[in-house]
């Protein structure tokens, strides 16, 4: 017994350090990252993104992708918080996993940084496709732009572009501007215009195409212009969320160390925008910065404290909500200014903008409406970048009782005074009348 | 022409008023009673007309309880002129007992459906 007890001591005290680094809801911390390469090299050709990720505290696993031994489950519990894919012209993954196993990654919740490259296989377009982006049909296509390539292409193909197109998002790509261009050499792809979920992060000038490099063009190209995107996001319902990148060699070293230089423009820079562009985007994608959390909606009469079970017309009555935000180690309080409560039956009766006290605290006070039925607080807030949140609290609502009218209507007092005169001239009357000579 | 008319109608005039001075006192009174409550009617018909016809019940009420007074205070003056043949044998007391009854239950109606 005494043994039996002390094994399990030992074995939870092993499994305890394993247990805080896990994801779990209060604590979202992305820590196991699963790595897959199709290339070992790799590894030190992509260094300082990797070192990045490290020292923010990620257990990076590094495996090759054909390798037979790959699992991302093991007795239905998933043994990685995270995915990136840097193998772009793998046909076949090993182990266990396929694209169907990795679309159920992301449908657990887990995130995915997948990119590919100049020969993305079929698999690879496969995943991108489960997550609603569409890479150029053409395999040895490439991204060409004629007018923002690098003046430092050495290939003089203007396949090593430099992109600034960028989306204006500080949650996504953090507060600090990225001054310097971006360089990518890869291909290109695009996003189903009503898919709401995908966003393009870095898009393509208008005077980008994606055309084979080395062979003359027989037809205009399909994928032209802004519609062209070189880097999305997308953001799924359960807010897992996928970075797909069309150039694995704008993670690499070498673009992340090089100096870029628009062509045609006289601006200079001695460091590509790269790293400050992969590094902010996979604070993004682990939830280190645009994750919410919302407590639970309160609401009472003004002046009372306990929730009441059901409201009356025209009562007066406060709500409010807590989000939270995670910076990366702690729940921090949200601020904005955009967060809206919905007082709902079929449509709104009522859409107020929650004033918070910038301790994570959103509240407001209204009037309930006069009509009377079942009716719903619902908080919907979907902002570009941040989790989704989707609150809703049930309340009913019930017409005055019929002693909660007013006694005496003021516009009717002419009629009471009608009547009581009346009653007193009756009276006045038959004593006159009775007693009269 | 128009000087005989204007003398005929004072002529009517005179007469219809010299016949009244000889009615009856306590018929008079009841005449007196019937226009006062005809009258407070017509008010709150008026103040309806200004307002509209909101708590429509009070309004009812209060117009109900005059036309039905008056119609009564009517009844009992048929019943107690002694120019009346039909109402001969008909104690005035008892006819007075009457319209008090009545009176007493129309306002008890008129109370309850003031609202």
């Amino acid at each position: 017994m005494m043994i039996l007890s002390r094994s399990v001591a030992l074995i939870s005290l092993f499994l305890l350090p394993l247990l805080t680094f896990s994801f779990s809801v209060d604590n979202p911390t992305d820590r196991r990252v699963l790595v897959l390469l199709d290339d070992l090299s790799l590894k030190s050709s992509h260094s300082i993104f990797f070192n990045t990720l490290k020292s923010r505290g990620f257990d990076l696993d590094f495996k090759l992708a054909e390798d037979p031994k790959l699992a991302l489950q093991r007795y239905g519990q998933y043994l990685y918080d995270g995915l990136i894919i840097f193998a772009p012209s793998t046909e076949r993954l090993g182990g266990s996993l396929d694209s169907k196993s990795i679309a159920d990654f992301v449908d657990s919740g887990r995130d995915l940084i997948l990119s590919a490259d100049t020969s993305a296989s079929d698999l690879i377009r496969g995943i991108a496709t489960e997550c609603g982006v569409d890479f150029d049909e053409d395999s040895s296509a490439m991204v060409i732009d004629h007018t923002s390539f690098s003046a430092s292409d050495v290939d003089g193909d203007h396949t090593l572009i430099a992109a600034d197109d960028l989306v204006k998002s500080d949650v996504i790509l953090g507060k600090a501007k990225i001054e310097a261009p971006v360089l990518f050499r890869g291909v290109a792809h695009s996003l189903n215009p009503t898919n709401n979920l995908v966003l393009k992060v870095l898009s393509a000038s208008p005077s980008a195409y994606s055309a084979n490099p080395s062979s003359k063009l027989s037809s205009p190209p399909q994928l032209t212009g802004s519609a062209i995107s070189l880097v999305s996001v997308m953001q799924a319902r359960n807010n897992a969320r996928v970075v797909i990148s069309g150039s694995l060699q704008l993670f690499s070293d070498r673009l992340i160390r090089s100096g870029v230089q628009k062509a045609g423009s006289p601006n200079q820079y001695e460091k590509s925008g790269n790293e400050q562009f992969v590094t902010e985007l996979s604070k993004w994608v682990f939830h280190e910065r645009g994750h919410l959390k919302a407590g639970s909606l309160v609401h009472h009469r003004v002046g009372e404290t306990d929730e009441p079970a059901i409201y009356r017309i025209k009562d007066d009555l406060e709500f409010s909500v807590e989000i939270y935000e995670w910076s990366g180690k702690s729940w921090e309080p949200y601020v904005a200014n955009d967060v809206q409560v919905q007082f709902y039956m079929m449509s709104p009766y009522v859409l107020k903008t929650l004033s918070t006290d910038k301790k994570g605290l959103f509240h407001t006070s209204f009037k309930v409406p006069d009509v009377y039925g079942v009716f719903q607080f619902k908080v919907e807030y979907e902002k570009l970048g941040y989790t989704t949140l989707s609150l809703s609290k049930q309340i009913p609502v019930r017409p005055y009782r019929h002693n909660e009218y007013e006694r005496f209507i003021p516009t009717a007092y002419p009629y009471y005074g009608a009547c009581f005169t009346t009653m007193a001239g009756f009276f006045v009357f038959s004593f006159v009348y009775l007693y009269h000579k | 022409m128009v000087k005989s008319t204007t003398k005929d109608a004072q002529d009517l005039f005179r007469s219809l008023r010299s016949a009244y001075v000889a009615t009856p006192t306590n018929l008079k009174l009841i005449d007196m009673y019937v226009c006062f409550a005809v009258f407070t009617a017509l008010i709150q018909v008026a103040y309806m007309a200004l307002v509209g016809s909101f708590p429509f019940n009070s309004f009812l009420s209060g117009v109900l309880s005059c036309i039905g007074t008056a119609v009564l205070a009517v009844c009992l003056r048929i019943q107690v002129n002694k120019e009346n043949k039909e109402f001969k044998d008909l104690a005035p007391e008892r006819a007075f007992a009457d319209f008090v009854l009545c009176n007493i239950v129309l306002h008890l109606i008129i109370i309850n459906f003031l609202g």
